[in-house]
């Protein structure tokens, strides 16, 4: 940690937040919030003269309130900054100033009760997500009686209880008596791998974590009795079952059931009942003291980050890679990378290996000064443009020249390649490369060129529904081989033209499919793809085509399962359409879309009967 | 490269991945069948050296202008295929992926039949747009030597300083008053039992 | 009333259902019965229901 304090390349910004970010790999430009610290970090030499004239205190949170501390405080001894911090909550105030003393009493004038948050800007080239974890919270699970019982605690408290910078100095005592315990029980996998108020999957840290409380238990306090109950030991990592054993010889007894129930004996002792699934017993056990081996999650506050980034998270709530096994710390943004348990919950040595893995991603990346970007730039045909401007409305980033009466202009720069100008131009005179009106229309007619009625049409956005598909394909999810898709790099990008045109060939289902309005990788694009599919269901229905045959869906990339239930019902509606509907469905849009233009179709047929 | 389309089809077996589910020769005949198709194969592992040797031998021969990889997600190889492409200087925008895999053999595996059904109409439909594909070039953009790194726990530390001392510039954004994260807060961490601090 | 609802109906299951809707406003929607998206408003609400 002192190492960042002092390296000359790191800008270390404390009590801050990351409000906004625009523009792209290579060129990130942040708007962070600093909050106030009201003490001079650069000056403030942690004398501690301020907190001798605190008069208020809040609890520690470093303790996880187990202690408390003064309103101008150090997180802890060794922190960094080495700069002491006060907390404007505990503060009696500023505003109107109601105490200042810590200002008075600091020789070195560091304090400054009037300062205010401020904005800091700078421009990145690549971002590192490392938001970390939060230990799940036991209070809902009421079994445990961790709130109501003193002697329950969780493994973060205990990492507390027995730091010799924790409230008791490193002494294991009870908090309802300061006793020694003379027996510690430990449950495993709470808040995880369970239904109900904890999560699904598995701590992936738990298991060694107790297994290190009871070494350390056993190497300072032989005396006290120590069990583990747990569903699996997960000792995998190297050195970790010899951890294990060392602990099991040490006369640490693992019970293999979860307790059911935790009661509180009148000496505020507890009372464990537990099915040992070993002996198929329900038994009772007694332990002076309980401690909740606590699962790990995402922390809450990193959601606003990552929809400011575009990210997608697992359905667990961890951060997506952009795949599981090949790109594990590359976000699918390009440019952002992932650190530690923000990912998934993983130990401290796989957080380091990730976070360098994280490091040497993004200097590959910035080491050759110039970076590579798709082509999918539009160009725009000045003939066929009536300067109407609507490319620019509903371009999400602005990337065109444009003003009243003159033609378009895109700017290559600004372009991010969702194609959405062009689905929205009535004159088709945008054209994005490598997804051209011309090329995606091909793509539904060849789709279509046999046993139309056999098909649903898939329109699938590259970020998500697509990248969903690829799940549900890695994932070897089973649906019925009835759809053919059609990839683009928006859902904005999706023409009705090109749905009107399967529905003619006599595609009984059309399905348009991207991501999740939070998930849209080109900003708010995939919004005119709903705007697009409303007005052409009235379209549809004011011709007398069943809107429903046009289908809607979001699906992310790691909705693998979404992506198959869909292609199942989309199966079913298929189905349901008739080979009478098609026909009928196909004449009409003969109609509508190749209005005979009497004259005009004179000449022609004339031309053909010369033929 | 306004010339006539001269189109390769390579279709890949992928091991068993694809050719346990799909008749993979079957596909290539119904590829040559296609207009502007002008040769059509199957191959082990199309991604390997030898797949990719065997695609830029076939460019030469057959003076293949537009090229189909039938074989996993160009989520996937897309970029690996698109380097084969340009060091026998064809632009490798004239690439089109057919998803036979992730798309196809891997989601009906027990329809051997209908998967090889969809596997022709995929083939057919990246045979399509790949006769209207067009050279393109890459966009360079500038990049900034410098990064930001958000949370200041063993994560972030690790990170900034790795970064750092590259010679990069690192904003280092933490929302809490001071570096450690929840690292800081244990007392001794495993295998080591030292110290978390 | 605090914000304006409006009837839908899921072109996936055909279930009919009331959610908030400002007009012009364009929203995610997700059919409360098969979660799907293919959720379209209603112009003309159906008639005879109360609630
Ligand atoms: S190209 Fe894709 S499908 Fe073919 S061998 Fe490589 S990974 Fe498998
Ligand atoms: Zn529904």
């Amino acid at each position: 940690m002192a190492d960042v304090g002092r390296h000359p390349n790191i800008e270390l910004l404390t009590l801050s937040e990351v409000k906004e970010v625009s523009g792209h790999v290579g060129n990130f430009r942040v708007k962070v919030k600093r909050h106030a610290r009201y003490v001079d970090e650069k000056e403030c030499t942690a004398c501690g003269d301020c907190v001798e004239v605190c008069p208020q205190v809040g609890p520690d949170e470093f303790n996880f309130g187990l202690v408390h501390r003064h309103a101008i405080y150090q997180p802890f001894p060794q922190a960094i900054p080495a700069a002491f911090v006060l907390d404007m909550e505990t503060c009696l105030g500023n505003n109107p100033r109601a105490c200042g003393k810590c200002a008075e009493a600091c020789e070195k004038h560091c304090i400054n009760l009037d300062a205010v948050d401020s904005d800091v800007e700078f421009t990145v080239g690549t971002i590192v997500i490392a938001t970390g974890m939060e230990p799940f919270d036991p209070l809902g699970m009421t079994e445990y009686g961790y709130g109501r019982m003193k002697n329950v605690i969780t493994a973060m408290e205990f990492e507390r209880l027995a730091s010799s910078g924790g409230p008791t100095g490193g002494d294991i005592r009870r908090f309802s008596d300061g006793k020694t315990p003379k027996s510690i029980a430990f449950i495993q996998c709470v808040g995880s791998r369970c239904e109900g108020p904890g999560n699904s999957y598995c701590g992936n840290i738990c298991c060694m974590n107790t297994i290190k409380d009871t070494l350390l238990l056993k190497d300072h306090w032989p005396e006290i009795d120590v069990t583990v109950y747990y569903i699996d030991l997960r000792a995998f990592g190297k050195g970790f079952e010899e951890m294990l054993k060392r602990s099991r010889q040490l006369g640490v007894r693992y019970i293999r059931g979860i307790p059911g129930e935790v009661e509180e004996n009148e000496d505020q002792s507890l009372t464990l009942h537990v099915e040992n699934t070993e002996t198929g017993l329900v038994e009772q056990h007694q332990a002076d003291m309980v401690v909740l081996a606590t699962g790990v999650q995402p922390r809450a506050e990193a959601h606003d980050l990552n929809k400011l980034l575009s990210l997608q998270l697992h359905p667990e709530g961890f951060l997506l890679e952009a795949h599981p096994k090949l790109q594990p710390v590359d976000s699918p943004v390009r440019g952002i990378f992932y650190a530690g348990c923000a990912e998934g919950p993983k130990d401290i040595k796989e957080t380091v290996t990730q976070a360098s893995a994280a490091a040497g991603r993004a200097v590959r990346l910035m080491s050759q000064g110039e970076i590579a970007a798709d082509p999918y730039t539009v160009e725009v045909n000045e003939d066929k443009c009536k300067a109407c401007g609507l490319c620019l409305k509903v371009c999400p980033y602005g990337a065109f020249e444009w003003e009243k009466g003159a033609k378009a202009e895109p700017i290559e720069a600004l372009c991010a390649g969702c194609g959405t100008c062009a689905a929205e131009c009535r004159f088709e005179a945008i054209t994005p490369h490598q997804f051209s009106d011309a090329q995606i229309v091909a793509q539904v007619e060849a789709s279509l060129s046999q046993d139309p009625e056999q098909k649903a049409v898939v329109f699938a956005c590259n970020w998500c529904s697509y990248a969903a598909a690829d799940t549900a394909g890695v994932s070897r999810f089973q649906y019925p081989a009835n759809q053919v898709l059609i990839r683009t790099m928006c859902s904005g990008r999706v023409d009705e033209k090109f749905i009107l045109r399967a529905f003619e060939l006599g595609a009984p289902i059309v399905l348009v499919s991207g991501c999740h309005f939070v998930d849209c990788h080109y900003i708010d694009a995939n919004r005119q793809t709903v705007r697009r599919v409303e007005k052409l269901w009235d379209k549809l229905e004011s011709w007398g085509i069943r809107p429903a045959r046009l289908q809607l869906e979001w699906i992310s990339s790691a909705q693998g399962q979404r992506f198959q239930k869909t292609m199942e019902e989309l199966e079913r509606l298929r189905r349901e359409v008739t080979p009478r509907e098609i026909a009928h469905t196909r004449r009409i849009l003969k109609q509508k879309l190749h209005p005979p233009k009497p004259k005009k179709q004179a000449r022609r047929k004339g031309v053909a009967a010369h033929a | 490269m306004p010339d006539t389309p001269r189109i390769g089809v390579f279709i890949c077996h992928c091991g068993t991945n694809i050719a346990g589910t799909v008749d993979v020769e079957k596909v290539a005949e119904f590829a040559r069948s296609l207009d502007n198709v002008a040769f059509a194969e199957t191959s082990k592992y199309a991604c390997s050296d030898p797949g990719q040797q065997a695609i830029q031998k076939a460019v030469a021969e057959h003076r293949l202008n537009r090229i189909v990889v039938a074989a996993c997600s160009p989520r996937m190889h897309e970029p690996t295929f698109r380097a084969c492409l340009a060091q026998v200087d064809l632009n490798p925008f004239v690439l089109e992926m057919a998803n036979i895999r992730e798309g196809c053999s891997w989601v009906h595996l027990r329809e051997p039949a209908l998967a090889t059904s969809k596997a022709c109409d995929l083939v057919r439909m990246a045979a399509a747009k790949a006769r209207l594909l067009e050279p393109l070039s890459v966009r360079k953009y500038p990049v900034k030597r410098a990064a930001m790194v958000v949370g200041g726990g063993i994560a972030g530390i690790q990170a900034a300083l790795d970064i750092a001392d590259t010679g990069a510039m690192v904003y280092l954004v933490e929302r809490g008053p001071c570096l450690g994260g929840t690292m800081a807060q244990l007392n001794k961490t495993y295998p080591t039992m030292d110290c978390a601090i | 009333m605090p914000e304006d609802k409006a009837h839908f109906k899921c072109l996936r299951c055909e279930a009919e259902f009331e959610l908030p809707y400002t007009p012009g406003k364009l929203e995610e929607r997700e059919c409360p019965k098969c979660e799907s998206n293919s959720v379209r408003r209603l112009k003309t609400p159906p008639t005879g229901q109360e609630d």
